[in-house]
């Protein structure tokens, strides 16, 4: 309950702030719309079914793009942190692939995968992919050298120390790279759209910035991929404390 | 005589006698230092500017110009919230400005730089409808639900009695609608008539057109200005649009001065000098041939228009959309 209030407050001060600003400056709506003027614009935008039709189609980019990334992160960076060997073949390769601009990269990813929903889930992973690997390599090494040993003595594969030792040890770590992909996953599946897609958040966003000139509709779908963030944010971190608890 | 003479005879001609002379500022008066915000990127397009910039054009006007580019968005807005103080000026579409008009965003259009709508819809040779009702299940790329080519694809489906519905339509948000086309992903893209197509037969794409124009007219990019500038200092929006024409006339009668000056300012644009003039050479032809004088029927025509499509709503009369306070003088 405390909790909540603590929530509600600080929502409370930053749309009071977010006004203060739009007031004391002068600002006109087409540079910084007022809190109320973006509120009424979403409540138009979710009872013409508009927000929701774009919405719908971000959140299931977002939902594959994170599965499919973090699934392949978890199973390249258990690789990596086992394997020394395997560490130095790929992870030129896998650095490489994340300083390039992704942007940059996109529209081409997206003509070369036939710019469906394949392409775009498919840059949403990628985005997700490089802190989530990342996180497991440095979390497989962590386990405890004690532990590894006594392990080994007891006589386990190195399947048995990797399912029952290394990954149990290594969850908060990897939890930690979830928590940073999952809020690129959002961005991921935002920069696929704007490489080309006919819906989406991303793709509303285009349509009110560039198309209709609606500043305070663009701030919906803005708000609204933040929400989406918090929300798997959340989402998470809830599994996070179950998952380690048990564990 | 060819298309291109006789466009940059009527430059020259429509500017001299419907400009009058250009009053020019005494030597010691200082200039006027204000903002032109285009839009896209740097381009052999945008020559008339680079020009008026190093050939003193701006200069004569009293005007010290510096050129910043924008995203159509932005630059809509910061030419309308630009303060009269700091002179904001902007080229953009003529049915974004209906558009972001429509939104209250307080600009206005002053003088016309495209006189002729130069978007088409385009394809491989002899696969290109004559009649816009054939688009019906044609796969099309464009840019995305935004811009000048988003407005004229609507105009020439609705003019064949279509919509947006009865084709498949991919976007391509980076303008790389072009390889879409090569790749066979699209049989037909939206297009600048005169670039994409240049391009797509540099590629060995031998390609026909489907111009609004034929079909929907729809009023072309001009000079436009913020509200609050406009109204406190009428003259300085006169004087930068006649230093524009002035350059696109000068142009328009030797094309290679305004390759030059493109060059000068962007030096990536004259290492493909062939094809760099080749777009200029087209873009010439769309030009303004009146002085930037701006034809209200075009504009009463695609108001309709974009009321038809639900562009707008018809709540800020076509008047107040434009100003005649750069016209050449009869």
């Amino acid at each position: 309950m405390r909790r909540l209030a603590a929530t509600l407050l600080s929502l409370a001060a930053f749309l009071a702030a977010w006004k203060l600003l739009t007031v004391a400056t002068g600002t006109p709506d087409y540079i910084l719309p007022a809190p109320e003027v973006v509120a009424e614009r979403g409540v138009r935008a979710i009872g013409s079914g508009l927000l929701w039709e774009h919405t719908a189609v971000t959140l299931t980019e977002i939902l594959l793009g994170l599965t499919a990334g973090a699934a392949t992160a978890i199973a390249v960076g258990t690789a990596l942190g086992k394997s020394v060997v395997i560490e130095r073949v790929l992870s030129p390769y896998i650095v490489a692939a994340q300083s390039v601009p992704i942007l940059a990269l996109a529209p081409l990813l997206d003509i070369w995968f036939g710019g469906g929903l394949l392409a775009r889930v498919l840059i949403c992973g990628l985005i997700v992919f490089f802190p989530i690997a990342i996180a497991t390599m440095v979390g497989i090494r962590s386990a405890d050298p004690l532990l590894v040993e006594m392990f080994r003595s007891l006589g386990a594969t190195p399947g048995q120390r990797t399912a029952r030792l290394e990954i149990p040890s290594a969850l908060p770590v990897i939890f930690g790279g979830l928590r940073v992909g999952v809020t690129l996953a959002v961005i991921g599946a935002v920069v696929a759209e704007w490489a080309g897609a006919s819906s989406g958040l991303g793709v509303l966003i285009n349509i009110a910035d560039q198309g209709l000139f609606d500043t305070p509709l663009m701030f919906v779908a803005l708000v609204t991929l933040a929400v989406i963030g918090i929300g798997l944010h959340g989402l998470v971190v809830s599994i996070e404390r179950r998952v380690i608890v048990q564990s | 005589m060819s298309p291109r003479r006789f466009t940059a005879a009527l430059l020259v001609l429509g500017l001299l006698t419907a400009c009058g002379p250009v009053e020019t500022p005494t030597a010691t008066a200082p200039l006027r230092s204000v903002k032109l915000m285009l839009g896209f990127r740097p381009d052999v397009q945008f020559a008339p500017f680079y020009l008026a910039q190093q050939a003193g054009y701006f200069a004569d006007a009293g005007l010290d110009v510096t050129i910043e580019f924008k995203d159509g968005a932005d630059l809509m807005r910061l030419v309308a919230a630009g303060q009269p103080e700091s002179g904001v000026f902007g080229v953009a579409d003529a049915t974004d400005v209906m558009i972001s008009r429509t939104a209250g965003i307080p600009v206005t259009y002053v003088s016309t730089l495209y006189e002729r709508f130069p978007v088409a819809l385009i394809g491989p040779s002899g696969t290109v409808p004559t009649d816009p009702a054939e688009l019906a299940g044609k796969r099309i790329g464009t840019p995305g639900q935004f811009g000048s080519s988003w407005h004229a694809l609507l105009a020439l489906l609705d003019a064949g009695g279509l919509s947006a519905e009865d084709v498949t339509i991919r976007t391509y948000p980076q303008f790389n609608q072009v390889d879409g086309l090569l790749r066979g992903d699209v049989d037909l893209i939206t297009g600048f008539r005169n670039n994409e197509p240049l391009r797509l037969e540099l590629e060995g794409m031998a390609v026909d057109l489907l111009t609004v124009d034929e079909v929907a007219p729809l009023p072309g990019p001009g000079l436009i200005v913020g509200d609050d500038l406009l109204g406190s200092d009428p003259g300085l929006a006169a004087e930068f649009a006649r230093a524009m024409q002035r350059a696109v006339a000068a142009i328009a009668a030797a094309p290679e001065i305004g390759f030059d000056a493109a060059a000068e300012a962007v030096p990536a644009i004259g290492e493909e000098r062939e094809t760099a003039l080749s777009v200029l050479e087209a873009t010439i032809l769309l030009w303004s041939t009146n002085g930037g004088r701006i034809d209200q029927t075009a504009w009463e025509s695609g108001y309709e228009t974009m009321v038809s499509l639900g562009f707008i709503d018809g709540s800020v009369p076509v008047g107040e959309m434009t100003s005649d306070v750069a016209a050449p003088t009869p």
